[in-house]
């Protein structure tokens, strides 16, 4: 990768990046709350609908969001497929232009950003810092991939033809967006797009409008042109009726594995009248492991084990959800986990000092006490930091073991602070339990024998495989980032595959022969 | 100064002159002879570096050997002296065997930088230290604090130390040199403490939240070091708890309860770009808050070089740390001439093993009208034995950093010991090979 640079995170261990990012809250707290319209083309539509608040302080209102209707996806779509062949005909180094200009006004604009998710994600301020590099990576990446490929592949040419491969967008793209990673996710389905020279429909979750408003925004500003990159807020209905449009192309996805499913069933129906085959591309689930062999240091797994799994409330698809531990350290690292767990602070987002801040809403709340509940009644809560705040929705981060084989609680994903610990006889044990798993995202192995090394590489199923670091935080260009199995589907984004899932290939050869004379 | 390189050039060679010979340290010598061997071949020296490491959690001999030959199964074409365990490794006698050779290899290597399983095993070593001429400072090797068990376990682990080494120096022989200076009494008993392993809450971005949680162990620490005449110093680690460790202890210090007592001091790290402005905060903090025992800075290259640049680079930081190593030596020269001018306000103790910034220190501190025993210079268990040994015989003021632990809790320390005796940028190591003494006393 010639050129491309990790964006810096911002040093929180000092002081003055820190006073910054606090100075940036108060000034959003003390503006009214956003407002994030519906973006059709240049005009602006509803902006009432959908209420973002702050899942630690949950009657603070973060954004008014507009819910895009049936007619607003139709309309939407006409106008992406009208601009559409614009854009593609544009040349690849002008439209990187305007992408890398997006990146930079998300950079000069970061405190802002990162503080947005704070309030409206409850994401930590280093985790949100990450997620704002993360998104201006991707947006410089894509450019920067979408460079070389322009320049098409090279080919076998023979005397008397000549040869080319090259690549042409796909069209129109739904991108369909998470809010646990606000802004780099859609950053990364978006600017990968329209760096091909597709035209992009963004949908962002309804718990993080704004953050996809800030990234459309930015787009514009940097030279994409309205009609080019929309913005349909909404609920899971305005994400349907955009799959199910016969005008999409593309559907871009990162979501739960139901609506994932869902959103591959639609695209599979084709309209009579659709010309084309819709592609998803498909972020879903996880059920992530952590295996931790006898000869691992424990003074390592224990913070990696929980920044992996507690970091965000658990709420990353890479997170860990499970250790399989050698039973000849499963005991001490149990204790160890357990002191470490109750040291742990559950609090606000915007606490430096916190380290497992709210879940999202009230719904995933629900679902991770119940899912606490039940590993509580099936098996034993060996570690548990009870001491939460009473308002906003957090969840005391937990660790059960002790389950029955085949527990639920080890298959199905949580998506919280909860932690399963199983003792295994042996890292091979351990290794038959990930690959009986239909998921297949990250896992991570800890230990000290470069012989269990290569045996884990050869036999995980996972996408993305973690040694003796934590199972999160992969970054674009370095670690290439998506999952096996049913945890999705379409190439590793961050990577150098991920750009051709946007585009269709196409072989000219051309006769150069002509009465008998080679024209090269 | 005029005449300050002169002078150390004469300090450095009447120091590199009383060196004792090699014959002295035979089994030493051999170490020197395998680190330097190890110091040519990166891939060898990574291998061996990640076995010590692993070796407290093997259970067996058998393990350990699977470790040792999937490690060196990983090294090209190895010398000689490693092909043995690997072919001998593969037979079920050799399996056994070669673990326990190896096991018995890494327990005499810890044993040359750990003194002893505890502080009471300890005091033989420390008491042979003093009567032939050298203080020490105890350190509590431990693994990482997780829980605040494990950081009261630690606690108590200090305590024990203050406890042992108190009741034990009153005992040990007159040794002026060592227990006086132009501030007065110098304590006989010296344990350093980290403050990451007071308290499992260190976090880079929250240090006020280490530093509280630390506070209640450290205060109860002073009280104990101040009614038994101990002196105890807090160590500095990575950036990533410096903020921690330095809130912590100006804040402690300020307190009227300890402005009598006791002795205490902290580490001013040379090899970090801020540490010029950090010793400008610390000596505000000391015109600010006299105190009857002056704070001593312990004034180090800094031990933790590689992690920072590499997590710099991760993150796309600027390194904290100087890059280049004569940078630090550069600064290191000039702290020590600021530190120096800076008393009475604090005590000066040195921590190198570096002939030439030994030398100038000394130098500096001779021309600034200071004694022998108005800098303290102090070094490293297993890795300064023989500048201990030339600085004992000129009388000059030695402290000898001895850590205290089993072979689990030290590992991460040795294994740090050992990186840092083979970097090819090492001063031991450019003097294990031969450098001429003009070389290394030259100017950085």
């Amino acid at each position: 990768m010639s050129g491309f640079v990790n964006e810096p995170l911002l040093e929180l261990r000092r002081h003055a990046p820190r006073a910054a990012l606090i100075d940036a809250l108060r000034a959003l707290d003390a503006s009214p709350p956003l407002r994030v319209p519906v973006l059709i083309g240049a005009s602006e539509g509803s902006h009432d609908g959908i209420e973002s608040t702050d899942p630690g302080t949950p009657d603070r209102l973060v954004a008014r969001a507009g819910v895009a209707s049936a007619s607003d996806v139709a309309s939407a779509v006409e106008v992406a497929a009208r601009k559409q062949p614009t854009w593609a005909r544009r040349a690849a180094q002008e439209r990187a232009d305007a992408l890398r200009r997006a990146a930079q006004a998300l950079r000069t604009d970061r405190y802002a950003l990162a503080a947005l998710q704070v309030r409206e994600c409850g994401k930590p301020w280093a985790e949100a810092d990450a997620d704002v590099c993360e998104a201006i990576d991707h947006i410089e990446y894509a450019a920067a991939q979408a460079l070389a490929l322009a320049a098409g592949r090279p080919l076998l040419q023979l005397p008397g033809e000549r040869n080319t491969m090259r690549y042409r967008p796909r069209g129109v793209v739904a991108a369909i967006g998470p809010w646990n990673f606000p802004l780099a996710i859609p950053a990364g389905l978006v600017a990968t797009a329209l760096a091909t020279g597709n035209a992009v429909i963004l949908k962002p979750a309804e718990q993080a409008p704004a953050s996809g408003l800030r990234l459309v925004q930015a787009l514009r500003a940097g030279g994409v042109p309205a009609d080019v990159v929309q913005l349909l807020p909404g609920y899971g209905e305005t994400g349907a009726a955009l799959v199910a449009h016969p005008g999409i192309h593309t559907i871009a996805f990162t979501g739960s594995e139901t609506v994932g499913l869902a959103i591959i069933r639609a695209a599979a129906d084709t309209h009579d009248d659709q010309r084309h085959v819709k592609r998803v591309v498909a972020e879903m689930g996880g059920k992530n492991a952590i295996i931790v062999d006898a000869d691992a240091d424990l003074d390592q797994v224990v913070p990696d084990v929980l920044r992996s799994a507690f970091a965000f409330a658990g709420q990353k698809c890479s997170a860990a959800a499970r250790v399989l531990a050698h039973e000849a350290v499963a005991g001490v690292l149990a204790d160890r986990l357990a002191g470490a767990v109750a040291a742990m602070r559950v609090g606000q987002a915007d606490d430096f000092a916190t380290d497992v801040p709210p879940v999202i809403d009230r719904e995933s709340q629900e679902r991770v006490l119940s899912a606490i509940t039940a590993g509580a009644a099936e098996g034993r809560i060996c570690a548990q930091q009870p001491d939460v705040p009473a308002a906003g929705w957090f969840c005391p981060p937990t660790i059960v073991t002790d389950l029955p084989p085949g527990s639920p609680l080890t298959r199905e994903e949580v998506f919280g602070p909860l932690l399963t610990l199983e003792a295994v006889a042996s890292v091979d044990d351990a290794l038959d339990l990930v690959d009986a798993s239909r998921y297949a995202l990250t896992g991570g192995v800890f230990t000290r024998n470069p012989r269990v090394i290569d045996r884990v590489v050869e036999r995980s199923p996972v996408g993305n495989l973690y040694i003796n670091r934590s199972i999160t935080g992969a970054i674009v260009a370095r670690q290439p980032f998506g999952g096996n199995r049913r945890s999705g589907v379409g190439a590793k984004v961050g990577g150098p595959d991920y750009i051709l899932q946007f585009v269709e290939p196409q072989v000219v050869s051309e006769n150069t022969m002509r009465h008998g004379l080679v024209v090269e | 100064m005029p005449g300050l390189e002169a002078l150390i050039t004469e300090v450095g060679r009447s120091l590199a002159a009383a060196y004792p010979p090699a014959i002295r340290h035979p089994a030493r010598t051999f170490d020197q002879r395998l680190m330097q061997v190890v110091a040519d071949r990166p891939d060898v020296q990574a291998a061996l570096f990640r076995f010590v490491d692993a070796t407290p959690a093997c259970r067996t001999p058998e393990e350990l050997t699977d470790h040792l030959t999937a490690l060196l199964d990983e090294v090209e074409d190895p010398p000689a002296l490693l092909r043995a365990p690997g072919a001998l490794g593969r037979s079920a006698v050799g399996e056994r065997l070669v673990g326990s050779v190896a096991a018995a290899g890494v327990k005499h290597l810890a044993q040359r930088f750990i003194v002893g399983e505890s502080p009471h095993a300890a005091l033989s070593h420390l008491e042979r230290l003093w009567r032939a001429g050298a203080g020490s400072s105890l350190d509590l090797l431990g693994e990482a604090t997780v829980t605040q068990d494990e950081a009261d376990a630690y606690a108590a682990r200090c305590a024990d130390a203050i406890a042992t080494l108190t009741g034990a120096v009153p005992a040990w022989p007159a040794r002026p040199v060592l227990e006086h200076d132009f501030a007065g009494p110098v304590p006989r008993a010296n344990v350093s403490v980290k403050i990451s392993a007071l308290t499992p809450l260190i976090r880079p971005s929250a240090p006020e939240l280490g530093a509280r949680d630390a506070s209640r162990r450290l205060v109860a620490l002073l009280r104990q070091a101040r009614d038994a005449g101990a002196h105890l110093h807090i160590d500095m680690e990575s950036v990533d708890t410096l903020e921690t460790t330095l809130l912590l202890v100006l804040d402690m210090l300020a307190d009227p309860e300890f402005r009598d007592g006791p002795s205490t001091g902290v580490v001013m790290q040379a090899y970090l770009r801020e540490s010029s402005a950090l010793i400008d905060r610390v000596l505000e903090w000391c015109r600010a808050h006299p105190r009857a025992s002056p704070l001593t800075i312990r004034l180090v290259k800094g031990a933790y070089w590689d992690h920072e640049v590499a997590e710099a680079r991760q993150r796309g930081w600027t390194p904290p740390v100087f890059t280049e190593k004569a940078e630090s030596d550069r600064n290191f020269e000039a702290l020590t001439r600021r530190l120096i001018d800076a008393r009475p306000q604090v005590r000066l103790a040195i921590a190198s093993h570096n002939l030439r910034s030994v030398a100038h220190a000394v130098a500096y501190n001779r021309l600034a009208g200071g004694g022998n025993s108005d800098i303290e210079i102090q070094v490293l268990q297993g890795l300064g034995d023989d500048l201990q040994d030339s600085l004992a015989a000129h009388r000059i003021r030695t402290r000898v950093y001895c850590p205290v632990g089993d072979l689990v809790m030290g590992m991460a320390y040795l294994v740090r010991r050992l990186l840092e005796n083979t970097a090819s940028s090492s001063f031991l190591s450019a003097h294990g090979r031969g450098v001429p003494i003009e070389e290394l006393l030259a100017a950085p």
